[in-house]
């Protein structure tokens, strides 16, 4: 007796999951079917909705391609401490040593009187008056140690380094300040704190673009749900369930994420590539961002498809959620 | 089977209500005929035994429902024991008649072989077979309103709210339609029609309520329609 009633149990909860898997196949049927049943409709939602992710997929790439830019510029300000022209490689190595020892500091070089005067002399290869110049100078460059750093902004213990160190006090040049000392400082962290802000104004500017994008699709989304009010509607008064009624809308809607997905990382990568050359001739760093953007390609395109996604199902149940109530 | 005592709904502290204190009681397998002018409080009605609204205070209980105890995640249930015909058939557009009469199927989670069994009987007993293909904008009124009513019984509810159904219809298919309520009804369903024809009510011969001001001003067994 019992054992028949436990069977009977078993088999009603056999027929439920049985039937909410039918339910679930059924949501997923209708919605693609609807996808399809709607062409124009389908054909303009997939459309905003590769804009969108074609947007977030340009505005990252700008983001990493600034900050990369930035940074590389920052590495460019130079850091320099004049040491006397006199001064050795052999006898600034101790000083090099203790700079290196910074944590801030990434590398240190020297670079002697000779080497300054040779670079320079290179660097104005096509100026023959300055080249005449530095042949018939007397005074000559000084030696000079250059400091490439992590954090560009962040020089305090250079300072301290070179208002403590005895060493470097011999044969610092003393007709010029290190660069990130007095009146220079004012020039290098200039430039610093501008790659600063442009790295704050991509920042915001890919929270707006991808704010503004998401609102558009998700106005399509809510469009295309007012049209077929009244489907919603009567599904209510036969006595659909609100899942029932909502699921194909968000199927469809996921639908054109995934779709809008493929051909937003194709359009994205086709611009990518082909701006590469372009920009890194104007000194932009693109290089390393569309390098592994490129090796992680197919991460690219599950990161594009999951966005997509989230918007279609974000917009498709906020979109429904007015006309389900009772 | 349907059972309302003292309901009334209103839309605003200031405004006069839209039904106010009305009783009624309609026994099982009653074929029953509500008239009234337009905003007299029909539709208000409707929506009640729906649950489309939920009354500002009274009681209504419907097939042994109580809509006061009836929570709001149950109300898809209680839908599907009521079988709903509207005047502008509100058929999904996109979907053959098999696929709209099969919708309300789909719903309750029945399998594709039970709707392949149940909805050519239905399509039948509404005189659309070999319909089952064309789309609702290549029927008539009458065949789409036949789709409608098909849609509402495939279930067997136990009760039938027609909704000016004969509103959009010429006479002749009208009368094809209240036919087929009749039909249903001697079934064992239980019919409210409402309608603004004078000449089916006056031909018909069934019990008739006349709603007025949001108030029940006449109720007669074999009635007809008064203005």
């Amino acid at each position: 007796m019992s054992r028949n009633a436990s069977s009977a149990k078993a088999l009603a909860q056999q027929r439920k999951s049985r039937r909410k898997w039918l339910t679930f196949l059924r949501i997923f049927k209708y919605g693609v079917s609807n996808f399809s049943r709607n062409a124009w409709l389908t054909v303009a939602a997939t459309a905003v909705m590769t804009i969108t992710l074609l947007i977030i997929f340009i505005t990252f790439v700008a983001q990493n391609v600034l900050a990369d830019t930035a940074t590389e510029v920052g590495k460019r300000i130079p850091r320099s401490i004049y040491l006397t022209p006199e001064t050795t490689a052999k006898q600034a190595q101790p000083i090099i040593d203790e700079i290196k020892k910074i944590k801030n500091v990434e590398d240190a070089t020297f670079i002697s009187s000779a080497e300054a005067r040779a670079d320079y002399a290179l660097q104005n290869k096509q100026n023959n008056n300055t080249l005449d110049a530095i042949s018939e100078a007397t005074n000559r460059l000084p030696a000079t140690i250059r400091i490439s750093l992590k954090d560009v902004n962040d020089t305090n213990e250079l300072v301290v380094l070179v208002d403590k160190n005895s060493t470097l006090e011999k044969y610092i040049d003393p007709l010029r300040k290190p660069t990130f000392i007095g009146e220079r400082k004012k020039a290098t962290s200039t430039i610093a704190s501008w790659t600063a802000f442009a790295q704050k104004v991509g920042i915001v500017a890919s929270v707006v673009f991808v704010s503004i994008s998401s609102l558009i699709i998700f106005n399509t989304i809510r469009m295309a749900i007012f049209n077929r009010r009244e489907e919603i509607q009567m599904m209510k008064l036969i006595g659909a369930d609100k899942s029932f009624i909502r699921g194909p809308f968000v199927v469809e809607a996921v639908v054109y994420g995934l779709i809008a997905a493929f051909i937003a990382t194709a359009l994205g990568f086709v611009f990518m590539i082909a701006s590469v050359d372009k920009l890194q001739s104007y000194g932009v760093t693109i290089a390393p961002t569309a390098d592994a953007m490129i090796g992680y390609a197919p991460l690219v395109l599950l990161a594009m498809i999951g966005v997509g996604a989230l918007i279609g199902i974000i917009s498709s149940l906020l979109a429904t959620r007015r006309y389900l109530k009772i | 089977m349907i059972l309302l005592d003292r309901v009334t709904k209103s839309y605003g502290k200031d405004l006069k209500p839209a039904l106010n204190r009305v009783s009624l009681h309609i026994e099982p397998n009653e074929f029953v005929i509500i008239v009234g002018t337009s905003g007299a409080g029909k539709s208000t009605l409707l929506k009640l035994l729906t649950r489309e609204e939920k009354p500002s205070s009274g009681k209504i209980v419907v097939g042994g429902i109580d809509y006061d105890t009836l929570k709001d995640k149950h109300i898809p249930l209680l839908r599907r024991k009521i079988g709903v015909v509207f005047q502008d058939f509100k058929l999904l557009p996109q979907r053959t008649v098999f696929e709209n009469i099969a919708f309300a199927l789909e719903i309750a989670g029945m399998t594709s072989r039970e709707i392949k069994n149940t909805v050519p009987k239905v399509i039948e007993l509404v005189g659309l077979t070999g319909k089952e293909k064309s789309f609702p904008h290549e029927l008539s009124g009458g065949e789409r309103q036949r789709v409608a009513i098909a849609r509402a019984v495939v279930r067997q509810p136990k009760i039938l709210i027609a909704d000016e159904p004969t509103g959009n219809l010429d006479p002749k298919h009208s009368w094809d339609i209240i036919r087929l309520l009749e039909k249903i009804n001697r079934y064992g369903t239980t019919v409210l029609l409402t309608t603004h024809n004078v000449d089916i009510v006056n031909k018909l011969k069934r019990r008739v309520i006349t709603i007025e001001h949001g108030k029940v001003t006449s109720d007669q067994a074999q009635g007809s329609y008064r203005q």
